[in-house]
């Protein structure tokens, strides 16, 4: 049948994309900051040797038992009670079965119908000017073991796969949204807050390049069309491994299904639940299997693990080691510092150790808008050209106070300050040392009164300039003033010679 | 799993289906032997029906009634990678080998 002479498909042309609703569901999985794996002593450690961090567990020999690791329950906990999830009193693990060369038991060990964390929220800054913050729901967050890796043979001649198990068996959670993203940038916000807050109560460092926090998302459209809604069919797009491709991958996806629609105009009644690999090299995904309905996992008890009980003291003593997370800080930084939305925003980015710095300093000079203009753009320049944290920054809080100090009283100008941060760093001494480095000495009102003086006598023409109304003229003398003596304070010498000039 | 008593297990195509999920190879006879044995099992399970059970009794998962048993996150030490590669049908010395996962009939 030929779709585009039909009627319908005619109908279904006039929609326009912009019309329809994008509903989104994630599906983010964490690596977890343990030592060892989640159910055997064998290393978490990225970039070992292929192979070399396995052991009977790991690779399912017969006869070998799991243990599930301590540390893990607890970093799932804190994950959860961040994410203001109700956690689970009692909780267990079931067998996930598929086939799979990097699975090598043949099943994963998962959580089916008692997860660690059940439902709970996030809510998310406003993406755009127009738009409103918003309350993603999670609807629960389960504790699994990860598979190995595949190598596959690209040259597509049909070579042998190699697998390197050294990876399998590492902890993950798995935390599941309700469909509530609206867009790919809230979808791609949701992840930049969840990101944070896990690297805020050290669940998990989140590094995707290594592979510790992958996403799928579950994607479709509502389109309205006549007196009806209409769902478009459920995809699950799978391999997104940064932000972007998460992005990209959605506003892809979204516009492909409404081709989709407009084409064949398939609904979620008539096609099965599909699963689509995002390629970052066409920029488009492509289907990779029509989903197995949950039944075909056969999930069941793993009788090999017993179930854990969670103790409500064990809960509420995580809860007080939590500290304060970025929406907290944002708002401490907002309401009681004084800084812009924007300005928070980067600063709480940053991570603890930059807000801890920032609330010293400014605690130290009080004076939060000078240490928010110094850290935020020096040091946070400094640190990302030196690829370091703050922990490994040369100046301690202490003795950035004591510069700011020198700044806001006006002892150091600007630029002058900038200069003795400078010399902070690289010589790792203190502000004084540096300003002694710098040879920095005040200059008395006489010695200004005869450099004013000589820069008046020395260039008539910018006097005339200025005198005629060219009041920026007055720059280039600055300029020179600075040169015969880099202590002379600039402002002192624009108002000594503004009077002189005038008089 | 539910299952209707007057059509026999052997005869639906479930057992067909759990054995593609498996992976398992079954001919004719043995799909019909197969049914006729999951059919005696799921008969003898079924008797636990007859027990009456009160609605406050909650599910209970595991042949043991213990809970917690857990382990310190610490690390020992792994296999060496010889002898764990040993029981592959196929390696490298770095890798298990397995037959393609991509084939140029996927593309």
């Amino acid at each position: 049948m030929n779709h585009a002479s039909n009627p319908q498909s005619t109908n279904r042309r006039v929609v326009r994309f912009d019309q329809s609703e994008i509903i989104i569901g994630l599906e983010v999985h964490v690596q977890l900051d343990t030592d060892s794996k989640l159910f055997c002593g064998c290393s978490t450690r990225f970039g070992g040797a292929a192979n070399s961090q396995t052991c009977v567990v790991c690779t399912g020999m017969p006869g070998s038992l799991p243990v599930i690791n301590q540390h893990a329950l607890e970093l799932s906990i804190r994950a959860g009670l961040s994410l203001n999830c109700q956690i689970a009193q009692s909780t267990k693990w079931d067998r996930k079965n598929y086939f799979y060369p990097d699975l090598p038991k043949g099943y994963q060990i998962s959580q089916f119908d008692q997860p660690i964390c059940g439902p709970g929220y996030l809510d998310i800054e406003a993406v755009e000017n127009s738009s409103q913050p918003r309350r993603i729901r999670i609807e629960r967050a389960h504790l699994e073991e990860d598979a190995g890796k595949s190598i596959h043979d690209e040259s597509n001649r049909g070579q042998n796969s190699k697998i390197d198990l050294n990876r399998t068996g590492t902890p993950l959670l798995e935390i599941v949204t309700q469909p509530d993203l609206r867009s790919a940038a809230e979808a791609k916000s949701f992840l930049s807050e969840l990101k944070l807050i896990l690297n805020y109560i050290d669940v998990s460092d989140c590094n995707m390049q290594q592979g510790n926090l992958r996403c799928d998302a579950n994607v479709n459209l509502h389109i309205p069309f006549g007196e009806e809604k209409i769902a478009t069919p459920i995809v699950e797009i799978k391999n997104l491994n940064s932000f972007r491709a998460v992005e990209r991958s959605i506003t892809h996806e979204a516009q492909r299904q409404f081709e989709a629609w407009q084409e064949n105009g398939f609904t979620i009644a008539d096609a099965p639940k599909q699963t689509r690999g995002w390629n970052d090299h066409t920029q488009s995904t492509t289907l990779q299997r029509e989903k197995e309905d949950s039944a075909d996992y056969r999930y069941f008890p793993d009788p090999d693990l017993i179930a854990v009980k969670i103790e409500e003291v064990q809960i509420q003593q995580i809860k007080s080691q939590l500290g304060s997370l970025p929406s907290d800080l944002r708002k401490l930084l907002i309401e009681r510092y004084n800084l812009k939305s924007a300005d928070a925003t980067v600063m709480v980015s940053q991570g603890r150790g930059v807000v801890n710095y920032f609330l010293e300093v400014a605690d130290g000079c009080e004076n939060s808008r000078i240490a928010n203009n110094w850290i935020g753009q020096e040091v946070l320049r400094q640190l990302n050209e030196s690829n370091q944290t703050i922990d490994q920054y040369p100046v301690s809080p202490q003795q950035f106070t004591e510069l700011l100090k020198l700044v806001i009283a006006g002892t150091l100008d600007q630029t002058r300050g900038k200069e003795v941060l400078n010399e902070m760093v690289e010589h790792c001494i203190s502000s004084q040392e540096a300003i002694k480095r710098l040879g920095i000495k005040p200059v008395d009102n006489r010695e200004l009164v005869t450099l004013c003086e000589k820069l008046i006598a020395e260039n008539q023409e910018v006097i005339e300039q200025i005198q005629s109304g060219n009041a920026k003229a007055i720059g280039m003398l600055i300029g020179q003033a600075r040169k015969l003596n880099p202590n002379a304070n600039p402002g002192l010498i624009k108002e000594m010679l503004s009077k002189m000039i005038s008089s | 799993m539910s299952n209707s008593p007057e059509q026999p297990i052997a005869e639906q195509p479930i057992v067909n289906r759990i054995a593609k999920l498996a992976r398992i190879h079954l001919d004719q006879q043995q799909l019909e032997s197969s049914g006729n044995k999951l059919e005696q099992i799921l008969d003898f399970v079924s008797q636990l029906e007859q027990v009456e059970i009160s609605e406050d009794v909650s599910p209970f998962f595991g042949a043991i009634e213990s809970v917690n048993a857990i382990r310190e996150d610490q690390l020992t030490p792994s296999v060496s990678r010889e002898k764990i590669l040993d029981n592959a049908p196929e390696s490298d010395g770095e890798f298990y080998l397995v037959p393609p996962v991509f084939r140029n009939t996927d593309s």
